[in-house]
């Protein structure tokens, strides 16, 4: 199979052996995650250097590293998380050719349900329960339309963005749902606290969660009749129809299915805030979409991949990190930002043409 | 192959200047060493930000300490903060302002501070979790909240009809500031009558106009005086009372300042505005933080001042400073 392509496509990737190809493919979205640690690394180790007016030697032989730590890591992971397991479902909708702009508020709003429950005094599985049963309910009523009005997804989740940013409004009665520290079990806070209680975890059970449901996702979307289904869909809806794809059901089901990611997301964010705020999702998609586009998912669908995604929202977070290490300020943090995702997807392309897809 | 070493060249030189935009020449050796203390605002753009940025910088000259100012990447958003102070924990800085934005959101991230060993010094407003800070540095709003209803009540002699419009239900500092006013003005002008005090402005000052316009439709024939507490609802009732014809009619305190409002104060459609002192209040969080690091005993509840400008008093020299704060530069 991989010989017939190479012949009909005269893939030069056809120098490298066959699990070199796959391991450089498998790695590949990581070595843009390398490629900024690493530059970040090389820029405190000069700043580092530049300030302390020490001969290279003296200065080599007392260096540390406040970046490149067991410390930073952890915290670096913990300010992914949100992003990153929201950007997993994010992506099953972009590989579908789809869009959803309502990932942000419907995160807000889950994480503003799971307050008021348990402010009302709910045991935390119910309440879980029905947190995660409306994000579904969000991410279907946005896949729904989508399918049955054939508008596009953009316009669609557009609207539902700002209905479901009135609706969590409306639930938390304009404020700040805060409960009680003493109703808030103290498993929550400790999924996303940068060090966990247990060492040998290394990193907080959240953050372990998300690369399980990523490893998930990838088979899902590698490996399952439903995955092909929705990379069909994303590539070409036409002829993915004409083979006997149930066009609208494939679509309905991945926005549900992500409203289930952005629900885990509010979670995670409630984990986080320890309150459920209403606005405080306003801006996230933006970042959820940016965390998909950087890992390499095309926003004309039917391209992406989770661990792609998840490298990607680290991306994201290891520039804010490495922004406050060397002290740069908040407007040159911004403008970095938006530099890296635009040389992430340059880099991604010229990536693809050398070891192929 | 080329290719690649150009490649990796571009790639140290652009590491290198990125390291150099952050340096500062002032750690020269053989000088001891400098403690270095994060500040860290609700928000940067607003100018309230700014006079607080300008009083940190201050403070930082006068004791000899060097400061990172870095607010949240999302203006006012509670998890953004969070990634902020947790980053400055991992740089392992000597010791963190902060002025939280959320007195439950921030408890946690404090909370690991401390247990890394660098003390917080809060200012301008409060932290559930008030024990695990060094000390707190800010306004005292109740206090702020009397000196509004004293003003109001002179202005009105003791009598006539109140309203006083509310920032948004869980805002800490305005709640103390609207309780302050209210008790003072029942304890002390007992024949002011105060015909609304349950209405919520919302987050913007075009919320804020909204609810205005609906309170003075519904009382702008018999209200004689109007409190608000805080800068963007102190506009939007502003505005509503100039679309009525009712400004300069009706005496009308707000709080905190903005330059909209020192031109409404001197066409005398604003009768008193209570102030704070961001300038003093950033200066005495950095300065009482270095004194902590410096071994000294601080205490753990510091008041900055709470300041009224009128009519008549807003020419002068220290009021003047207050109303339209000097922007110190960096």
């Amino acid at each position: 199979m991989t010989a017939a392509r190479n012949c009909l496509t005269n893939d030069p990737s056809g120098r490298l052996p066959g699990i070199l190809r796959r391991l450089a493919n498998l790695l590949g979205p990581f070595l843009g995650l390398a490629a900024v640690i690493a530059f970040f690394a090389a820029a405190e180790l000069v700043q580092s250097f530049w300030r302390s007016g020490q001969t290279p030697g003296e200065f080599l032989s007392s260096y540390h590293s406040t970046f490149c730590t067991i410390r930073n890591v952890q915290t670096v992971l913990v300010q992914t998380a949100t992003v990153a397991v929201a950007a997993l479902g994010m992506t099953m909708i972009i590989v579908a050719g789809g869009i959803d702009l309502s990932a942000g508020t419907a995160l807000a709003l889950v994480a503003t349900v799971f307050a008021c429950l348990l402010r009302a005094g709910w045991f935390v599985a119910p309440a879980l329960l029905a947190s995660l049963l409306v994000g579904c309910a969000a991410g279907w009523i946005n896949g729904a339309l989508v399918s049955l009005l054939r508008i596009v997804p953009f316009i669609i989740t557009l609207g539902t963005m700002t209905f479901y940013l009135g609706l969590a409004k409306l639930i938390a009665g304009e404020t700040t749902v805060r409960p009680g520290l003493d109703q808030i079990p103290a498993w929550i806070p400790a999924l996303v606290t940068p060090r966990p209680n247990s060492a040998w975890l290394l990193v907080p059970p959240g953050i372990w969660l998300v690369v399980g449901l990523t490893i998930v996702m990838e088979g899902v979307l590698r490996y399952t009749v439903f995955g092909r289904q929705v990379v069909a869909v994303g590539s070409n809806e036409q002829s993915a129809r004409l083979c006997g794809v149930r066009v609208g059901l494939v679509k309905t089901a991945v926005y549900t299915l992500a409203g289930l990611f952005v629900a885990v997301a509010g979670i995670l964010q409630f984990a986080r805030l320890s309150s459920g705020n209403p606005t405080s999702g306003i801006g996230q998609e933006l970042r959820v979409i940016a965390a998909v586009v950087v890992g390499g998912g095309s926003l004309s669908g039917g391209r992406g991949s989770m661990f792609g995604t998840f490298a990607g929202a680290c991306i994201m977070a290891v520039i804010s990190s490495g922004c406050t290490m060397l002290e740069l300020k908040n407007p040159v943090q911004d403008m970095v930002i938006g530099i890296v995702i635009v040389a992430a997807v340059i880099l991604d392309q010229i990536r693809r043409k050398r070891f192929g897809p | 192959m080329m290719k690649r070493c150009y490649l990796l060249s571009l790639f140290l030189l652009l590491s290198t200047a990125t390291a150099c935009c952050g340096v500062d020449t002032s750690n020269k050796p053989g000088v001891p060493k400098q403690y270095v203390i994060a500040v860290v605002p609700k928000a940067t753009i607003h100018e309230f930000w700014k006079s607080i940025h300008a009083g940190a910088i201050q403070g930082a000259k006068e004791s000899g300490v060097k400061i990172l100012w870095k607010g949240p990447l999302l203006e006012s958003d509670p998890e953004s903060q969070i990634n902020v102070v947790q980053d400055f924990i991992t740089k392992r800085v000597d010791g963190i302002c902060l002025a939280p934005l959320d007195p439950h959101a921030l408890t946690g991230v404090v909370r690991d501070a401390k247990a890394e060993g660098i003390p917080v010094v809060l200012f301008g407003s409060q932290l559930d979790a008030a024990e695990t800070v060094v000390s707190q540095v800010g306004t005292d709003n109740a206090h702020g909240g009397a000196v509004g209803a004293r003003h109001l009540g002179q202005l009105l002699g003791g009598k006539g009809n109140v309203i006083m419009l509310r920032y948004t239900a869980g805002s800490v500092d305005s709640d103390q500031r609207e309780n302050g006013f209210l008790d003072t003005l029942h304890k002390e002008f007992p024949d002011i009558r105060v015909l609304s005090d349950s209405e919520y402005a919302g987050a913007s000052a075009e919320m804020a106009l909204d609810k205005s316009q609906q309170l003075l439709e519904k009382y702008g024939d018999r209200v004689n005086g109007i409190f608000t507490p805080c800068q963007h609802v102190t506009l939007g009732m502003l505005r509503a009372l100039e679309e009525r014809g009712l400004a300069g009619k009706v005496k009308f305190v707000g709080f905190d300042s903005t330059p909209g409002l020192v031109v409404a104060m001197r066409e005398g459609k604003l009768h008193g505005l209570v102030l704070q002192d961001p300038v003093r209040m950033a200066a005495t969080a950095v300065k009482t933080l270095a004194a902590h690091l410096k071994g000294q005993q601080v205490a753990p509840q510091i008041s900055t001042g709470e300041y009224l400008a009128t009519p008549e008093n807003m020419d002068r020299a220290d009021i003047r400073a207050l109303l339209e704060p000097h922007l110190g530069e960096e």
